[in-house]
């Protein structure tokens, strides 16, 4: 019992520092333990975090993934003319192992929310997020619908937001580009919303509607809690 | 004729290597150590040339089809692309999904990337660059490039996923279909060429077939059989899973095929393997049709010769890819075992009849 | 119930006393609807009536299933056609009780049926007695209450279960026998054009079952545009139907509606506008159509997609310089349209001549060239995917996936609406039924489009300037009567386009339902991939030409 106390003091040092890196603009998201045993500002480290900012800032392979409308408009900034492999970033995956980037391009609803967590969950670290068009900021147009999940930013961590509806080719390359900057400057922005998890179907406090449910869903299928009135 | 040819003599690149660093001395450790050397140098030339053809000049070409520009902000022309996608996909977290079969997931991508530098042993690369030459060279090449149709099995049998499960399958059939024919049209070099050696059969090549005027046209085997040549390339073409014959990786089909579940560092070897894969097809359809490192100017510059033929048909493969559809499985195999092998058999007899004209 | 006012079209050739007289008792009363004479029948003889109606009158068309509550009752309305001549309709009105909304099915007499008696008891709550497959189509299966009811609380908490399928090891076959395979494609895939989800069974390669999932992208379409007024509110919303680039064909569907419903004229000229408008967003679709499904048959990135995207984005440019957007143009206005050609005029009649008749023919070559005289692309779409026209029909298939089953119908011919009656173009029909007809179909359609565009242009340089009326006097707020119902369609890039608007009297609709036409498409995908290989199934989902958004709505 008592051995674990020494262990939370650490952690809880561990967490101070890394909320200090966060707050100094270093990123917290390649923090590594070998950075950790040697210090904060090691010469080779940091010219190797330098090195690895770029590599990452410079190179993105994309991810296959629309939603909407706005998925067109990234269809034509990936495709002649906008062409956005310029930027080292044009090259399609189709599977989220292997992909680096997701652009979410268009508007989450209920039905699709658990999906595009799980997919978000399949890609490998260190992963990035652009949130293209009004929809996955707020909702967008359709804010107000019973079905629409507002912004995407329920769901999963967003690290640019690209506003418009939708977006033109151009807007989205520029969202790219800043997002290649941040990351190559080593300051994506760090994750400031509790996503939604998925939560086996059992382990929700039950309340009315989960008792309503509980002859449709098994008690260890995962499930997502929607609170409509509380969400912006 | 061909009596001429047997009495080529080769030196190889560990003979050279033992030489030029005295290694003679030490014995088998010597050459041991040599023949080490020189396939970390193939080696390393192979993978010098998939990392230049996998993240930029594929681009580069697919674009130069479409109109586009492609990579051109990372360096000068975009070059250094190279080095942030390799170094960026090696860095990649390495997600085991579960319930993967683990020995074999692992192995998979392994064996695909070696299996096709094995082949590169016996390849003679022209300027002295030939790490072995055994006298089953050709059995040796197609042996060992089909080690790759095991990787890609496992690797999707292992995954544990049904898109995995059928682009390993897919693979499987369609190397066996395009192996077999692949095999028939080489046996159709080997008529030509009697021999089994690679160094023999590059030799074969080296003769003038006809002189016109200041151009001499050389013996090529692609010369003298197109058909062969035409039967090779399309059999190859599956072989190495390239358009029109990419089923086994059908993006909008099965999503990445076997390789669906890979990330990271186990990705990139599958994508080495392919490319790699694509140069072994090169150098093998250079070697039996285009003379291997033969070309005008003096010997030394083989290298580049052979260099050069290999890139022709990695662009070769790029230009079916953005201008051909994918056929289907079934019209993939049937095309296989009724067309190319049915084909493959006529064009041992009418390569036999060549010989025959040409020994009279 | 009301008479309103004669329907505008005169269902010519319908003799409805003859209707009258054969369905004798089953008769409880009529009403007239804008668009058609509506019969009332009983809720338990539904698929009796339909049956004869089918049979005897030729109304082998169900174009629409709207269903709705009022005060005091729930009703579902079985919108009639004929294909042969879409103009003649009959509204089958069938009332249900509020405490039992319980309604016969007609899922037996027209498939298409099937999934508009399914969305209407998802959103509305009417139950269908004898249908084959009743369970919510566009909601997740664990939602509670049905949300375009007037009793629905939409800040009740939602539980969204992951369900079925979140691990696709478990083993799922369809027999107990081990031989097939359950693979779910989609929703994130990328063939599947957006989140559509299929349940595909298959047997070694070939497929032996698939079920489309939808509802990944249902955003409350109808909602929206009932919370909307008619002049202004409601408009951008079309625009998000089918969001690939036919947007004025989208807002144009519904300024039909609406403006029969409050008796609006539009001008002459608005109309060449329109029309011209409405045919450069049906090449801007079609151009998208056909890139995205060559990246279905060829493998991504190759040159035809590229070159099919290069054409859309000059169509794109014509249109931004005379909408102001790209692809949500918000153009039209209910009497008109919100701007005439941009200044300096010449300058975009130039442009699109250029695109016309310089451009458009070069790449139209290509295509053929790399595309339609390709063997190995024969080989994969010649009697692979085929809708026969029986099924075609059954299934409610419209636009060109009707039209390379041999259907010969357009709405812009058959149901004459906008410049299209003065213009000279033809209906594009080709009786193939597989996937190469169905590309055929949009090829050729994209030529015929530019004919329409190039003679709007000639009518537009010489129009009188001071006669450039583009918009009708139309009052500020529009206060359509109470109780009066519309059904109007245009011919969309994907089909018929039909909005059906109810006025409950307020300046917003009281029930606005949108029949979307790749909804209907995409419902015959099992008829065409069922027995094909899989990779067929990818071809023929996209030969049918799907936008989710239009899909889900």
């Amino acid at each position: 019992m008592s051995s674990q106390q020494p262990p939370t003091e650490l952690d809880r040092n561990v967490l101070t520092k890394t909320r200090d890196a966060r707050a100094t603009g270093v990123d917290d998201r390649f923090n590594s333990r070998l950075r950790e045993a040697m210090g904060s500002t090691p010469f080779i480290l940091t010219k190797f975090d330098k090195f690895m900012n770029w590599v990452r800032g410079s190179s993105m392979f994309i991810l296959q993934f629309g939603i909407a409308c706005c998925s067109l408009e990234m269809i034509h900034a990936m495709m002649i003319k906008h062409d956005v492999d310029r930027f080292g970033a044009g090259v399609p995956r189709a599977s989220p192992r292997q992909a680096d980037l997701i652009i979410v391009p268009g508007t989450i609803v209920s039905k699709f929310a658990p999906r595009m967590k799980r997919v978000y969950d399949q890609m490998p670290e260190p992963k990035f997020v652009v949130g293209m068009g009004s929809c996955t900021i707020s909702g967008g147009p359709f804010q107000e619908g019973y079905n629409v999940v507002k912004g995407a930013e329920e769901v999963i961590p967003v690290d640019i937001h690209v506003p418009g509806c939708p977006p033109r080719p151009e807007a989205l390359i520029y969202g790219i580009a800043k997002l290649q900057e941040q990351v190559a400057n080593g300051e994506t922005s760090p994750v400031v919303v509790k996503p939604y998890e998925l939560e086996e179907f059992g382990n929700m406090p039950r309340d009315e509607i989960i008792e309503q449910l509980s002859d449709q869903i098994n008690e260890d299928d995962l499930a997502m809690r929607y609170n409509w009135g509380d969400s912006p | 004729m061909l009596q001429a040819v047997l009495q080529t003599d080769t030196v190889l690149l560990p003979e050279r290597l033992v030489d030029l660093l005295r290694l003679g001395e030490f014995g088998v450790v010597g050459e041991f150590i040599a023949g080490l050397i020189a396939a970390f140098l193939v080696a390393n030339i192979m993978l010098i040339m998939t990392a230049i053809a996998g993240p930029w000049a594929k681009r580069k070409i697919r674009a130069r089809f479409t109109d586009a520009i492609a990579v051109n902000r990372v360096g000068p022309a975009g070059l250094l692309i190279i080095i942030a996608d390799a170094v960026r996909l090696m860095s990649k977290e390495i997600i085991v999904p579960e319930g993967v079969d683990r020995p074999a997931w692992e192995l998979a991508p392994i064996v695909v990337a070696l299996s096709a530098l094995l082949g590169f042993a016996v390849i003679p690369m022209g300027s002295g660059i030939h790490v072995a030459d055994p006298e089953v060279g050709v059995v040796f090449v197609f042996a060992v490039a089909s080690l790759a149709s095991i990787g890609l099995v496992m690797g999707g049998y292992a995954s544990n996923n049904k898109f995995s499960m059928l682009g390993g399958l897919r693979a499987v059939a369609q190397n066996i279909a395009y192996e077999i024919p692949l095999v028939l049209v080489a046996a159709s070099v080997v008529i030509f060429a009697g021999s089994l050696q690679m160094s023999e059969i590059v030799a074969a090549q080296q003769d003038t077939l006809i002189s016109l005027g200041v151009v001499d046209i050389p013996m090529w085997f692609a010369i003298i059989n197109p058909f062969a040549f035409v039967l090779f390339l399309a059999a190859n073409m599956a072989e190495i899973g390239r358009n029109p014959f990419d089923t086994p990786e059908a993006p909008n089909e099965i999503v990445a095929g076997y390789q669906t579940e890979y990330s990271g560092i186990y990705f990139v070897l599958f994508y080495l393997g392919e490319f790699i894969h694509i140069f072994l097809g090169g150098a093998i359809i250079a070697t039996l049709f285009l003379g291997g490192p033969a070309g005008p100017g003096p010997e030394s510059l083989g290298f580049v010769w052979f260099l050069v033929k290999i890139w022709a048909v990695f662009l070769l493969t790029q230009w079916m890819r953005s201008a051909v559809p994918r056929v289907r499985i079934d019209q993939l195999i049937e095309i296989g075992w009724k067309g190319l092998l049915v084909l493959s058999f006529l064009n041992l007899i009418l390569t036999a009849l060549i010989v025959g004209v040409i020994t009279v | 119930m009301s008479t309103l006012e004669e329907p505008e079209v005169e269902p010519d050739g319908l003799d409805i006393d003859a209707v009258h007289e054969r369905l004798g008792d089953r008769v409880l009363d009529t009403e007239e609807h804008i668009n058609a004479p509506g019969i009332i029948i009983r809720a338990d003889e539904v698929e009796e009536t339909l049956t004869i109606l089918r049979d005897e009158f030729d109304f082998d068309y169900l174009a629409c299933v709207s269903a709705e509550e009022l005060p005091d009752r729930y009703e579902t309305i079985y919108h009639l056609k004929q294909f042969a001549d879409p103009t003649r309709e009959l509204s089958i009105v069938v009332p249900t009780d509020r405490d039992r909304p319980i309604s016969q099915s007609a899922a037996h007499v027209y498939e298409t049926a099937n999934w508009h008696e399914r969305e209407a008891y998802d959103l509305i709550g009417i139950e269908y007695d004898g249908h084959p497959n009743l369970k919510r189509i566009l909601l997740p299966d664990s939602w509670t209450g049905h949300p375009l009811t007037d009793d629905y609380n939409q800040d009740k908490p939602q539980v969204v279960s992951y369900k079925a399928h979140e691990n696709p090891l478990l083993e799922h076959t369809k027999e107990d026998d081990g031989e097939t395979m359950l693979i779910n494609i989609g929703p994130h895939h990328p063939a599947t054009h957006g989140v559509l989800h299929l349940k595909a069974t298959l047997d070694g390669e070939s497929v032996v079952d698939v079920e489309p999932d939808i509802g990944y992208l249902h955003r409350c379409e109808e909602q929206m545009c009932e919370q909307g007024t008619y002049r202004h509110q409601i408009m951008p919303y079309p625009d998000r139907w089918d969001y690939a680039s036919a947007g004025i064909i989208n807002e144009w569907a519904y300024a039909r509606a609406a403006e029969d419903l409050a008796d609006i004229e539009v001008p002459e000229y608005a109309q060449i506008l329109r029309t011209m408008g409405a045919e450069l967003c049906r090449m801007a679709a079609h151009f998208l159509a056909l890139g995205t499904f060559v990246l279905d048959v060829y493998g991504e990135f190759n040159a035809l997609s590229m070159y099919a995207i290069r054409d859309r984005e000059k169509v794109q440019k014509l249109l931004e310089d005379l909408t102001g957007q790209r692809i949500m143009f918000n153009y039209l206005r209910l009497g008109g349209v919100a701007w005439d050609i941009p200044e300096p005029r010449e300058q975009f009649f130039d442009d699109t001549r250029q695109f016309i008749n310089e451009d458009l023919p070069e790449s139209m070559d290509e295509v053929h060239d790399l595309l339609t005289d390709n063997e190995i692309f024969q080989l994969r779409c010649v009697d692979i995917g085929v809708l026969p026209p029986k099924q075609a029909k059954q299934y409610a298939a419209t636009g060109p996936v009707a039209r390379a089953s041999g259907i010969d119908m357009d709405l812009r011919r058959d149901d004459p609406y906008g410049y299209y009656p003065e213009l000279d173009w033809e209906v594009v029909t080709d009786d193939g039924c597989d996937i190469f007809s169905r590309v055929m179909v949009r090829v050729r359609e994209v030529e015929e489009s530019a004919k329409i565009v190039d003679q709007c242009i000639d009518l537009l340089e010489e129009w009188p300037e001071d006669e450039r009326e583009i918009q009708a006097n139309v009052p500020r707020t529009l206060k359509p009567d109470p109780d009066t119902r519309v059904y109007r369609a245009v011919e969309g890039a994907k089909g018929e386009l039909g909005i059906y608007i109810r006025a409950d009297g307020t300046d917003t609709p009281g029930r606005f339902k949108i029949r979307s036409p790749a909804y209907c498409n995409l419902s015959t995908l099992p008829v065409m991939a069922e027995g094909d290989f899989v990779a067929d199934l990818i071809a023929s989902l996209g030969s049918i030409d799907i936008i989710l958004g239009e899909v889900d709505r």
